[in-house]
């Protein structure tokens, strides 16, 4: 069974970018625009990872990891800020607070999913062209 | 024994009428505290004088030592000998400090006698105490004002002098402007009152603490002390104690200063801070909010020009693959000019951080020659990296350093089509401190004299139109040049239009 992966993402031509770039790739794509609806998705479709945008209206991206972490169930699924901070600290911040991963936006999109595979447990990863996965 | 016990109680029954009534009148009217003590000093009779003069009613006395309870600490030694004296040689005199129950001390003259009783021959103290305050502040004046008037009325500050009662007998006309006073109408009154109601308690605590070890020293280190002039109104100031030692006490000297106008100061200055650092913090959320705008919308253009380009769509014609190879080259440089922008920013904000560390220069400019060989050997250059045999060690930001080696670098690089770029090392040292310089050296299109000068401006425009395309953000060497700036070191050029050019980071060690 390949992955699922929830993306959960306010700027809706970023969240189309890294949809398309999974599901094209082979990757099943569980969407949200906000927090709350991200955390209702996790916690009905259980995902394998989740990308996870930091500034959003509502809840933002420390505050999905935080009620993820604090969820027996979900505490396990890996977390990867996409983000737009990307200034000197950012990366060191986002990682102190728990994130399993930091990728910076703009994103490479040549690069982007090899770098959310890395995250996924090896027997839901895809073989990408060019890499040994 | 050279007195012997009078005998004095009980005769007034004896006496006429009018003697009688003088006796009471005496003994309630009399200005003068009268006492009786047993001879182990336990008060006996307690007269209404003494009522007045220690605030102590008779009922609250009787039966208890006299030491206890007007006696300060420091004063019991002494008044033991006293008491010691009456009984042995049958009186004694002194002028001593005494405690009122409200903590006020008084000067006291003091006189006690052995007397014995009629009825059963056992033997009774009589005291009188006379309240001499006033007498001693007049007398300390006159001292302090015959020896030291002059010298204390030419001091710039407030000075007022206090004897062991805390009664100013002195104050020059600079203390007495200070406070609102009119001349001489301090003295003979208690320092308490130039301090507002809430500090007086805690004054009178202090200072019997400061007349046990006297010395010189500023009032109340830590503390915000206040004064307070005669209309109610209250001011800063800053205050320094000494002790002045006369024959026969110790009167303790306050230097008083007004920092009313330093408090001010003091306080416009942190208003001016707080501003200042929340300007800072608002800049700082600017630039961030900026680059996150930024980045944003550059994250679709980037990502979906990339997705064209892989063709996960489907086929491209090659010219839709020219034109979206465009696009993406010009959302890169798009990038790279936010990055420089904030870079820029970020350095004249003064938030660009730079740690020196010791560190190897050699190394990190072999690292930066790993990098960068590949392009400029892809393009046909020969690359040539010269480095003393030895390691080169200098205190340095290394992130700095080597974004700028990598800048020039790059350009040299890019401005270059055949031949070759040199990328050198060189150390010497000027009067015992250490000069490195790192020169990148290119036989490429090189830089007229007239552009020289304005190289390091911001977007400044050298050579045609088509040259710079080739060109980054136009932000390179101003970049490069602040970075310089910032880790003490300059960048300087020289060059030969069509023929090369080369540039030289030079640092300095600091002097020690």
């Amino acid at each position: 069974m390949t992955a699922r992966v929830l993306v959960i993402e306010d700027h809706p031509p970023s969240l189309d970018l890294v949809r398309y770039l999974l599901v094209a790739t082979g990757y099943e794509a569980l969407v949200a625009e906000d927090g709350l609806s991200g955390l209702a998705l996790a916690e009905a479709e259980s995902p394998d990872l989740v990308i996870c945008d930091i500034q959003m209206p509502g809840l933002d991206g420390y505050q999905v990891l935080a009620r993820l972490r604090a969820n027996p169930r979900l505490a396990s699924i890996p977390v990867v800020a996409v983000t737009a901070f990307s200034m000197v600290g950012d990366r060191r911040r986002i990682l102190e607070a728990g994130f399993e991963g930091y990728i910076p936006k703009p994103i490479i999109p040549e690069a982007f999913v090899a770098q959310v595979t890395a995250y996924l447990p090896p027997e839901r990863r895809i073989a990408l062209p060019g890499t040994n996965g | 024994m050279e007195q012997r016990p009078h005998i004095i109680a009980d005769t007034s029954r004896h006496d006429p009428a009018g003697d009688a009534d003088f006796s009471r009148i005496l003994l309630k009217e009399s200005p003068d505290a009268a006492i009786v003590l047993s001879t182990t000093g336990h008060i006996l009779h307690w007269s209404p004088t003494a009522e007045a003069m220690f605030g102590f009613s008779g009922s609250e006395v009787t039966g208890r030592l006299l030491t206890d309870l007007v006696v300060p600490t420091e004063h019991l030694g002494e008044e033991r000998q006293i008491l010691d004296r009456i009984l042995s040689q049958g009186g004694a005199t002194h002028e001593s400090i005494r405690r009122c129950k409200d903590g006020t001390l008084i000067y006291a003259a003091i006189s006690g006698k052995l007397v014995e009783r009629s009825q059963d021959g056992t033997c009774v103290i009589v005291m009188t105490q006379k309240d001499v305050t006033q007498l001693k502040v007049q007398r300390d004046a006159k001292l302090v004002e015959a020896r030291y008037r002059d010298v204390l009325e030419s001091m710039p500050d407030g000075i007022i002098m206090v004897n062991a009662t805390g009664r100013i007998v002195f104050s020059n006309t600079q203390a007495e402007r200070l406070f609102g006073y009119d001349a001489g109408t301090l003295r003979g009154t208690l320092i308490e009152q130039l301090l507002p109601d809430r500090l007086r308690a805690q004054h009178l605590e202090h200072r019997s603490h400061y007349l046990g070890q006297p010395r010189a020293r500023p009032m109340g280190i830590g503390l915000e002390l206040y004064g307070l002039r005669r209309d109610g109104s209250e001011f800063p100031v800053e205050i320094s104690l000494s002790p002045l030692k006369t024959e026969d006490s110790t009167l303790v000297s306050a230097a008083v200063r007004d920092i009313t106008e330093r408090k001010r100061f003091e306080r416009a200055l942190q208003e001016k801070n707080l501003e200042l650092a929340a300007a800072n913090q608002a800049k700082d959320r600017f630039l961030a909010n900026m680059s996150h705008e930024l980045r944003t919308p550059l994250n679709a253009i980037i990502g979906f020009t990339g997705t064209l380009l892989m063709k996960l769509p489907g086929p491209l014609t090659s010219e839709q693959e020219r034109q979206l190879r465009t696009v993406k080259l010009s959302a890169a440089h798009l990038l790279a000019l936010i990055n420089d922008l904030l870079d820029v920013a970020k350095i004249e904000a003064g938030k660009f951080e730079v740690t020196p560390a010791v560190i190897d220069l050699t190394t990190v400019l072999e690292e930066v020659a790993t990098t960068l060989q590949p392009s400029a050997e892809a393009k046909g250059l020969r690359f040539v990296l010269v480095l003393p045999a030895t390691p080169v060690v200098f205190a340095v930001d290394r992130r700095a350093f080597s974004q700028i080696v990598l800048n020039l670098l790059t350009n040299a690089i890019k401005f270059t089509d055949r031949g070759e770029i040199t990328i050198a090392l060189e150390c010497r040292s000027e009067e015992g401190r250490q000069i490195v310089g790192v020169t990148v050296c290119d036989t490429g299109v090189g830089i007229a004299q007239a552009d020289l000068e304005r190289l390091f401006e911001p977007f400044s425009r050298v050579g045609s139109d088509r040259e710079r395309m080739k060109e980054g953000t136009g932000l390179g060497l101003h970049l490069s040049q602040k970075l310089a700036g910032l880790i003490g070191g300059r960048i300087a050029v020289r060059s030969v239009f069509s023929q090369g050019s080369a540039f030289t980071l030079t640092l300095e060690e600091p002097p020690r």
